[in-house]
This record gives structure tokens, sequence and C-alpha cells, in this order.
């Protein structure tokens, strides 16, 4: 017991401690600059300033939080879903890979700012524009990580499964998806992210909700405090996200050599 | 031991027994195209009349079979030797309806391989075992059952293959918590599992060291051999280029030559069965080993 306790202090000092206390000294810095440069408020707020405007009113922020997670979460959703089904379709035919792909790369290198007012003009103020802007944003590292996933199977598997004569279903529910499974994982951690992104910047162009919106309202008011707690909490979304996605990961992909090696 | 001189029964195919450097008395030849001689060919499960192949999808046309005519009767077990790269694996996936030879025909139980295929008549090994790494041993073992759906009747108990090949304990193991061996194990109990006929493996012990090599040669005659009437074994087509292996384990082996691969020798193993470990250290296997080897070294 005594040792599993030694254990767990062992781990705690080599992975969480050092990532704390540098974390830490940063924002020690910050608010100790901040005090003896005598800054003002509205320049940059203190470290403490910031987490009292958050503490004054928790709930707003994450009311505001909820509404931008959610866009970026179904945004991300319809994204991947179109995603993958455009890449197993792709996996399969050549011709449909080279139609589609220079499609994909146009909306891939299209910056999402130029895209946004447009959205907002024919589809309105509602959420639906938030929602596609972060469905853009995460479409296309999707679809790519999905194609070379479908496509990235053992080749010994496959035989066998043409052995069997599995139809080209069978051999992609039972081969090709579970060994993409990594590939989409290494896709949600960067799509994830990115839908959050496309969430905060459509809101920036329209709307009445969400973090985005209480950043440039607090940024035209001169508001730093909220603004600083506002990014904050964004961060922390963002960590938490990150989090979750690791332990989704260990659970989902035990048998692969990424998950097996870093235990 | 084996009796001493030809056993003229295997020789019945009307032509004297050929002889290349004759190392020993009971190491016989078959004669090359032995086919449509006025045997019955009812007997023979795998059937192959002039079977080349060239692959045309380089930028150079490569010729990796050339001519290979013969026959693999009902429940013996053959095996196809030659150096890496001489079309064996090839030859295999022709046999099996992976592929379609560019010429000639290949007939398993007188049928295209393709149909045999459909009926759950061959069952396949690969070099790589190449199960699926998410799912547990058993799954693995389930999963030629899955695919075949409601379509599949006859089909063995997987937990009953399971227990053939000695992994009843491992059943809920993922395979990379399995040594090579026991993966290859896995391989083959998910070969068996619709009882197939006709069972093709392409260097399946490969990949292994040389221990485990020599002891998995056993378990897979003591799996073979367990099916109690001789007259209902599997076939088998087993591809090497390890003579030892070669000449414990068949009935009879075939050489081929370096690309393309055109048949060098076609010779009996007449070493009495069951076989065991020990079979390695009699007088005929060295001979016969001796004697593949040199054959092998003339064809390359």
């Amino acid at each position: 017991m005594t040792s599993r306790i030694r254990e767990a202090v062992r781990m705690f000092a080599l992975y969480v401690l050092p990532p704390v206390v540098a974390f830490a000294l940063v924002l020690a810095f910050w608010e100790f600059y901040i005090a003896w440069k005598d800054v003002h408020i509205i320049v940059m707020p203190a470290p403490s300033d910031v987490v009292e405007r958050f503490f004054e009113d928790p709930e707003f922020f994450w009311r505001e939080a909820s509404w931008t997670l959610y866009e970026a979460t179904l945004g991300l959703a319809l994204g991947s879903i179109a995603a993958i089904a455009l890449a197993a379709i792709m996996a399969h035919s050549r011709l449909v890979e080279r139609t589609v792909f220079p499609l994909a790369i146009v909306i891939k290198v299209t910056p999402l700012v130029a895209i946004a007012p447009v959205l907002v003009i024919v589809l309105g103020f509602g959420t639906t524009p938030k929602i596609l802007v972060a469905a853009l944003l995460s479409f296309f590292p999707m679809l790519v990580n999905a194609l070379s996933g479908f496509r990235d199977v053992n080749p010994g598997a496959l035989e066998f499964m043409h052995s069997l004569r599995a139809s080209t279903w069978q051999v992609f529910t039972k081969l090709r998806l579970p060994s993409a499974q990594p590939y989409l994982f290494a896709a949600l951690r960067i799509t994830y992210p990115l839908a959050l992104i496309g969430a905060v910047v459509a809101e920036w162009f329209t709307g009445d909700r969400g973090l985005g919106v209480v950043i440039y309202v607090a940024n035209a008011n001169l508001d730093t405090p909220t603004l600083f707690a506002s990014i904050a909490v964004l961060a922390c979304l963002g960590v938490i996200i990150n989090i979750a996605l690791s332990l989704l990961e260990q659970r989902v992909l035990f048998w692969h050599e990424t998950v097996r090696t870093t235990r | 031991m084996v009796a001493r001189g030809a056993p003229s029964g295997m020789m019945s195919h009307g032509h004297p027994p050929e002889r290349t450097c004759t190392p020993a008395a009971y190491i016989v030849e078959r004669p090359r195209s032995h086919r449509n001689q006025g045997m019955a060919v009812i007997q023979s499960h795998v059937s192959l009349n002039r079977l080349s192949h060239v692959f045309t999808d380089g930028r150079v046309p490569l010729r990796v079979l050339q001519h290979l005519t013969f026959d693999v009767p009902r429940g013996k077990f053959l095996s196809i030797l030659g150096p890496s790269g001489c079309g064996k694996s090839t030859l295999l996936r022709a046999i099996g309806g992976l592929l379609m030879p560019s010429e000639g025909a290949v007939t398993v139980s007188g049928a295209q391989p393709r149909e045999s295929q459909a009926r759950r008549e061959i069952g396949f090994v690969f070099q790589d075992p190449s199960l699926l790494p998410w799912r547990s041993v058993i799954s693995n073992v389930r999963l030629p059952i899955e695919i075949a759906g409601r379509a599949a009747l006859p089909v063995v108990d997987p937990e009953t293959v399971l227990e053939m090949v000695g992994l009843s304990d491992f059943r809920n193991y993922y395979p990379h918590q399995l040594s090579g061996g026991m993966q290859q194990r896995v391989a083959l109990a998910r070969a068996i599992v619709f009882d197939p006929s006709l069972l093709l493996m392409d260097e399946p012990f490969g990949a292994l060291d040389e221990i485990t090599r020599s002891a998995m040669r056993y378990e897979l005659l003591r799996i073979w051999q367990s099916q109690a009437p001789t007259e209902e074994r599997r076939t088998v087509v087993f591809v090497t280029h390890s003579v030892a292996e070669a000449v414990a384990l068949s009935d009879r082996v075939i050489v081929l030559s370096r690309q393309p691969g055109r048949i060098v020798a076609d010779v009996d193993i007449e070493l009495p069965r069951p076989r065991s470990e020990e079979v390695e250290q009699s007088r005929p296997f060295l001979d016969y080993a001796n004697h593949l080897r040199q054959v092998l070294r003339s064809a390359a």
C-alpha cells in the first residue's frame, strides 16, 4: 500500500508538478510585472483581476461557454460525419477521390474569416452559421485522416477477408473502420479545437450569445478582465476536451501500439 | 523406419520413376507431367493444368510461374518448396481463388477456385497471422462465421477449434498479448473454423524463431493427423522455403525453380506417420533433405 502511495507521489512529481510550476511562474511574473510597472487595467489586467471577474459571475461564463461548446460540438459532429462518409467513398473509388479532393482543398485553403460573413448573409443570425463554420473547419483534417485510415489496413487481414468472400460493406465495417480508429482520434485532437475556433469566430460576426460575443463586446467596451476571463475559459475548455479525448482514446484504442507504449 | 527400395505403390502413373542424382534408392521423383495419362482424375482435389502467371502491373511484365501442371489427391499434404521470389505465394493465391492466373487452369474439387471459396471449402493461413488486433482470440476465430452469416451451415464450434490448437485458456486475450507462435495458432484456428477440406498455408511459420518454428511443425501435424480416417484428412498445400519443414510435414514436395517458377522436382516423402520430432534425426529424413537441398541449389 505504501509503495502505491509512493508511486502516486512519484507520478505526481514527474508529470503534474512540472507544468503546474511553470504555469504558476508565468502567472506570478505577470502579476508582479503589472504591479511593478503599474500597467493600466485597460491595457492589461492582472491575473488577480481576471480571477476576480470570473468569480463575480461564474454562471454567466458557464452559460456563454456552453453555447459555444454546443455549436462547436454539433459542428464537429456534422463535419466529421460528412468527412468520414466522403472518405469511405473515396477510399473505394479513385475517381471520386480525384473529383472531390480538389474541392475539399479549396474549402481548406479559403480563410474562414472570409467565408463567415457570407454564411451569415445566407443563413441568418441564428446558430446555424456558427455550426456550419465549425463543421467546415473540422471537415478537411478529418477527411484526410479518415482516408489514410481506411486505406491503411493490414494487407494479410484484407486478403483473408477476400478469401472469406466478405462483401465490401463487411470489409469496411469489420476491417477498415476499426483500423482507422487511431487516425480518427488523431484527427479529433486537431479538429475539436478548430471547431471551437470556428464557433468563436462566427460569433464575432453576429449573434447574441456565446463566448465569441462576450469577447467581442468586452473588447469594444475595453472591459479587459471579462475579455481575459473569457479567453481563460476557452483555454480551460480546450484542456478539458484534450483530457477527455485522451481518456476515451485509451479505452477505445487499448489494442493499438501508441496507447500500449505510453502506459 | 521406411521400407527401403522404391515402393512402387506410389508410382501409379504408369511411368518408370525418374531419378536424379540418386542419393538413396527410396527417393523417387515423379515424372514431371503425369496428367491425362489415363489416370482417374476424380481423386485429385487440386488440379493445375499448364498454369502460368505474368504480373503486368509493373513497368516490365514479370513472369512468375511457368507451365505448372500437377494434381494433389484428396487428403494429402503437399509442400511447395522454392527460393524466395519464385512465385510460391502467387501459386497459392491462384489455388485459393485470390488471383486469376494469366494462362492455364486451376480447379479445386473439379470447380473454379472461386466457387470452392464460396462454398467455404478453402482455408487460408498467411505468414503474417494478420489477426484483428481489436478483437479477442475467440472473436477472431468467430470472424469467418460472422462474415458468412447464416448462409454457412457446417461450422465447427469456435471453442472446439480453439481447444484443438491448445488456446482455450487464452480465449479472451488480445493478439498483442500473445507470442508469435500463439498468434499463428489463432490464425490456424480461424482458418479451420469452417472445416475446409483444403488448407492453404503460405509460409505460416516463416516469421517465427527456430525453436517455436519446429514445435509448430509438429503441432500442425498433430492437428492434421487427428482427423481419424486418413481419407477424410484435409488436403494441405504448404508453401515454404525450409527444406526441413517440407520433408517433416509432407507426403510430397514440389520444388520450384527461381523466377519464373517451373517444377524442377516432384518427390514423394515416404516417412512413416504419425511423425514426431525424432523423425528429423532419421537417416531417410536426412537423405530426403540432402536431396532436396541439392535440387534447390541447382535450381537457383
